[in-house]
């Protein structure tokens, strides 16, 4: 089968350009694995850093004449929504062959003509940013690999503008305070930006409606900022749900008194299939300090932040404020590379080149189709309610290459010292369980004892001596191997195993008489056995321990 | 005491000294740095015992006796050092069972030594407590070095009914214990042989119907029984070093057979008896299907990402021992640990065959110990820990054991990989693992997996590092 890449940006377009690419030498690596003919438009990898003769490397062939290129593809692999080729005086839509499957971001929400016309020419798209947010498909997920990025370029344009260090100093000349960053929104962007904030040295803080990433902003060293009012904002697929207005105007409260303290606030709201809800009001923007910084990386969907104007650099009585909302895009290279591997792990999960097959019953392919067969699909029936289900233990939140945050548990740090303690606490309570066993033993053995001692008094006598000797001998070996290492656990046997040779003492006490009788033949086959033993033990624990070194 | 020679006295006094050195020996295995001397004691008590014997024992057949002496320590010694350390389960396995049988031949040489024609009741029990032990350790022991070597599958054998015939057999050989300790002179041998069938069955039984993953329980605990038996031969001959020996190494069997049940959460008496782990876990269930798929990742990927790690934890599994990896582990680590990659390792307490099993092999190949941790040392690491690279392990890296209530496995300490940013799997195959658990990790977004075997994906892995 053969996989089209094409230019995303041309000259004409107005700015800001789109810089990714839908596949990367990288990731034709693994397409070509996978058994797909991949050919590449002339200059399509240029903005990313990947020149043609990369993509030659990698295997693929590059498309001189872009007309053919479309429509000679079985499946094309787009980064936005298809798109009018002005420069080939046609629609994408009418450049690709009819039946064909096209792979990027659609919005089919916003783009409803251009469903129809996708529709019309029978095409199979499958829209990135509609991959269900199940555990499964998170290798797939389109928007938490590219939002990563924008959370970390966010943090640096902020930098960028901002007129003092992120981290704090102390100079000669003076001392110099960490800025103060807030974060709006915990979900993969905003986590991203919390950990690159953090790695700059700022002081972080988060505010999230969604009590569950509480873990995840400590996790990260961040401050989970709260407002003295009870409701979980989850509203399920890693977004948050709108929440009633006793609720915001607490929030807002939260929001004017931080507005005051910080210096870079980015927000991160964002809600599906509706504008960016409006949380930063332009008398916040009036309360923070002249010189602060603000990225509403919601600017696309209209904003977060009531002075924001998209793409553009918006300066408000001295407060700056970032409208981009091409973010992941100003890290062209890696954007491209990720979102190339979000494509390669979509179309294996479809079945590759030999097993291609665009299956309904996959959750996941079911989710992402908007058009199929000349049908629109979208929006898909509601998910089952099972479908949350496997790896349920992993963090239901984040979708995200930054979950390493989220494991199942805090991380409960407890430096070097916690884990001795505990240890010690383990070993104390399992010190008890072969305490009992021995004692059951030597009950076993002094009732047997007493019992068939009779009424002789000496035997009695000497029977308790050995029993002291016995119980002594017992606590001594449980005091001494509680305090052997595991490490050593296979030499302590083999090495016990030695010493239970002693056995050979009790052959050498039968050798007496005549060898005409069985007991001293028995006596020195014991004795023959035991040393085996001895000799083995000995030896074999001897080359063992010998390999042991610093 | 009648009359004390002199020679009882020097008896007496070497025996103490013997059992001193004894316990400073199991002292000495305590650490590192001791072991090597605490291997020596043992040696000087163990020499000491024998001469002590051989000049105050009785001089018959002393000729006879110092030929088995030598002879059974030249075999001892040829096959210590043929082995190789990947044997040495079984190594130790077999050699449990020269104890017990041993002690079931001093057993019968006591029962049967001339001038016993009265009935000392009091004997004739120890004796038949000696050799049923005896018995039970030398075909059990039998039975788990055919498991370990892979002669006899490591699937548990469940015969129906089977705890029924344990209680029986157990039950007809203590009944016997009656008519053996009244009966004159030879007229008791048929009880005594016959208890000797059954402990001998009863012992093929109970460790076949234990599961290959309990095996590092058996062998300590059959390493307990070792020392039991020595003990009752010692009440049997009215002997303290034997009673004294018996003992160390019965608790220290019982304390290790404990330790490694807890490691592995399985309550102790269900590996006694066998086979209860594999019917009904106390969840009740199979623990969840796990669903997703596994991501696999290519040699070349994880060059890359050990290349750009910081932190490495290597967890090594049975997977390693079967395949003799461990000498490409080693050359891995060095590599790595030369480009500044701080590399460990992880050991669960039941990884592989047997008790530490995992140390013995990384010190063969000379990893230096003390990069080499336990699970409770390590544990709190994982968090920032660029890349765990899980090689031949499955059951202890687990995390349904900590999350999924009603997996067989559930409670039984985990190493936790899974908080590491990059977890890559290096395994034979897709199957679950010995406990027949299937793992979540396995489909976790942060885990590759790399399906090879662990010696050759580790060379391969060796090969494309020092390029």
């Amino acid at each position: 089968m053969r996989i089209a890449v094409v230019r995303e940006a041309l000259a004409t377009d107005p700015s800001p350009l789109e810089t990714r690419v839908a596949a990367t030498p990288d990731s034709i690596k693994r397409l070509k694995a996978l058994g797909f003919e991949v050919s590449v438009e002339s200059g399509a990898g240029q903005a990313a850093n990947f020149p043609d003769s990369a993509y030659i490397d990698a295997g693929a062939t590059i498309a001189t004449d872009a007309r053919s290129n479309y429509a000679d593809a079985d499946i094309l692999l787009k980064v936005r929504p298809l798109r009018d080729r002005s420069d080939l005086g046609a629609h994408e839509v009418d450049l690709v062959r009819e039946g064909a499957t096209v792979l990027g971001f659609f919005y089919p929400g916003r783009n409803t003509e251009l469903l129809e016309r996708a529709r019309a020419r029978k095409l199979t798209v499958l829209a990135m940013e509609c991959v269900p947010r199940i555990s499964r498909a998170q290798k797939m997920d389109a928007l938490s690999s590219q939002a990563n990025i924008a959370g970390y370029r966010a943090v640096l344009e902020a930098a960028n503008r901002f007129g003092s260090f992120f981290t704090g100093q102390m100079t000669a000349a003076g001392k110099v305070p960490p800025a103060k960053v807030l974060v709006i929104g915990a979900g993969v962007a905003g986590l991203a930006a919390l950990g690159a904030a953090k790695g700059l040295g700022a002081i972080i803080r988060s505010f999230d409606t969604r009590a569950a990433v509480r873990e995840q902003i400590e996790s990260m060293g961040g401050e989970f900022l709260e407002v003295t009012f009870k409701e979980d904002g989850d509203g399920g697929g890693g977004y948050a749900k709108e929440m009633s207005p006793a609720f915001l105007e607490a929030e807002y409260a939260l929001f004017r008194q931080q507005a005051k303290e910080v210096d870079i606030v980015i927000t991160t709201a964002l809600i599906p299939n509706k504008p960016a809800p409006k949380l930063w009001f332009q008398d916040m923007v009036e309360l923070m300090k002249p010189g602060s910084v603000i990225v509403d990386m919601a600017a696309e969907s209209g904003g977060n932040c009531d002075v924001t104007v998209a793409n553009e650099v918006v300066v408000h009585n001295g407060v700056i404020v970032l409208g981009f909302t091409d973010l992941a895009g100003r890290l062209p290279t890696t954007a491209s590379n990720l979102y190339g591997q979000n494509l390669v792990h979509l179309l294996t999960d479809m079945g590759g080149a030999k097993g291609w097959k665009v299956d309904f019953d996959d959750e996941v392919v079911r989710g992402a189709t908007v058009t199929h067969d000349g049908a629109i699909t979208w929006p898909p029936p509601a998910a089952k309610p099972a479908a949350a289900a496997p790896v349920a233990a992993k963090p239901a939140a984040a979708p995200a290459p930054v979950a390493a945050v989220a494991a199942p548990e805090p991380i409960k740090s407890t430096g070097g010292h916690g884990h001795g303690k505990v240890a010690r606490e383990h070993l104390g309570s399992a010190r008890t369980a072969p305490l009992t066993w021995v004692s059951l033993a030597i009950l076993v053995v002094a009732y047997l004892g007493l019992s068939t001692s009779g009424n002789d008094a000496s035997g009695l006598h000497h029977f308790a001596q050995q029993l002291t000797i016995f119980v002594l001998s017992c606590f001594v070996g449980v005091q001494v191997i509680w305090s052997v290492t595991p490490a050593l656990h296979t030499p302590l046997m083999s090495v016990t195993n030695a010493i239970s040779g002693i056995i050979v003492v009790g052959g050498m006490l039968h050798m007496h008489g005549d060898l005409s009788h069985p007991a001293p033949i028995l006596a020195l086959l014991a004795v023959l056995f035991a040393t085996i033993n001895i000799g083995g033990g000995f030896l074999v624990t001897r080359r063992m321990l010998r390999m042991f070194h610093k | 005491m009648p009359t004390a020679t002199p020679m009882d006295v020097f008896k007496g006094l070497a025996w103490v000294i013997a059992g001193v050195l004894f316990i400073s020996s199991l002292r000495g295995l305590a650490s590192q740095e001791t072991a090597r001397r605490g291997n020596g004691y043992g040696i000087v008590g163990m020499v000491l015992a024998i001469l002590a014997m051989l000049v105050a024992g009785s001089k018959d057949n002393v000729v006879f006796l110092i030929g088995a002496l030598a002879i059974g320590a030249a075999v001892g010694v040829t096959m210590a050092q043929r082995v190789a350390m990947t044997a040495m389960p079984e190594m130790v396995a077999i050699l449990h069972s020269f104890v017990g049988l041993a002690a079931v031949l001093v057993g019968y040489a006591a029962y049967l030594a001339p001038g016993h024609a009265t009935v000392d009741s009091a004997e004739r029990i120890e004796i038949w407590l000696d050799v049923l032990i005896g018995a039970i350790t030398f075909t059990g022991s039998i039975v788990a070095f055919l498991k370990l070597r892979g002669s006899l599958s490591g699937k548990p054998l469940l015969l129906p009914g089977r705890h029924l015939a344990n209680l029986l057999m157990f039950g007809a050989s203590l009944a016997m214990v009656v008519p053996f300790a009244t009966l004159p002179g030879v007229e008791a041998l048929p009880f005594l042989l016959a208890m000797t069938l059954l402990a001998c069955i009863l012992g093929v039984h109970l460790v076949a119907a234990i599961g290959g993953a309990d095996m590092p329980v058996v062998v300590s605990m059959l390493n307990s029984y070792s020392g039991w038996t020595a003990a009752a031969a010692g009440f049997m001959l009215d002997n303290n070093l034997l009673i004294i020996t018996g003992a160390l190494v019965g608790s220290s069997g019982a304390i290790l057979s404990t330790i490694m049940c807890r490691a592995m959460n399985r309550s102790i008496w269900s590996v006694i008896f066998g086979g209860f782990g594999a019917d009904a876990p106390a969840g009740g269930g199979n623990g969840a299907k796990v669903e997703g798929e596994m991501t696999e990742t290519t040699i070349d990927e994880l060059t890359e990402e050990l290349r750009n790690a910081k932190e490495v934890i290597i967890v090594p599994g049975f997977g390693m021992a079967a395949a003799r990896a461990q000498h490409a582990v080693k050359q891995l680590v060095d590599l790595l640990r030369k480009r500044g990659v701080n590399t460990r390792f992880a050991i669960h307490p039941v990884a592989g065959r047997l008790p530490g099993h995992m140390n013995v092999l990384l010190a063969e190949a000379s990893v230096p110990y003390d990069i080499v941790l336990e699970m409770d040392e390590i544990n709190q690491d994982f968090p920032r820990t660029d890349v765990v690279f899980v090689v031949g392990a499955n059951d202890i890296v687990n995390p349904a054991a900590q999350t999924d209530n009603t997996s067989p496995i559930y409670g039984m300490p985990v190493l936790e990989v899974w908080k590491a940013k990059r977890v890559v799997v290096l395994k034979r195959s897709r199957g679950a693992g010995y406990a027949g658990v299937d793992n979540p990790l396995f489909v976790a977004p942060s885990t590759r997996m790399l399906f090879k075997d662990a010696k050759a994906g580790m060379e391969e892995l060796v090969t494309k590092i020092s390029a």
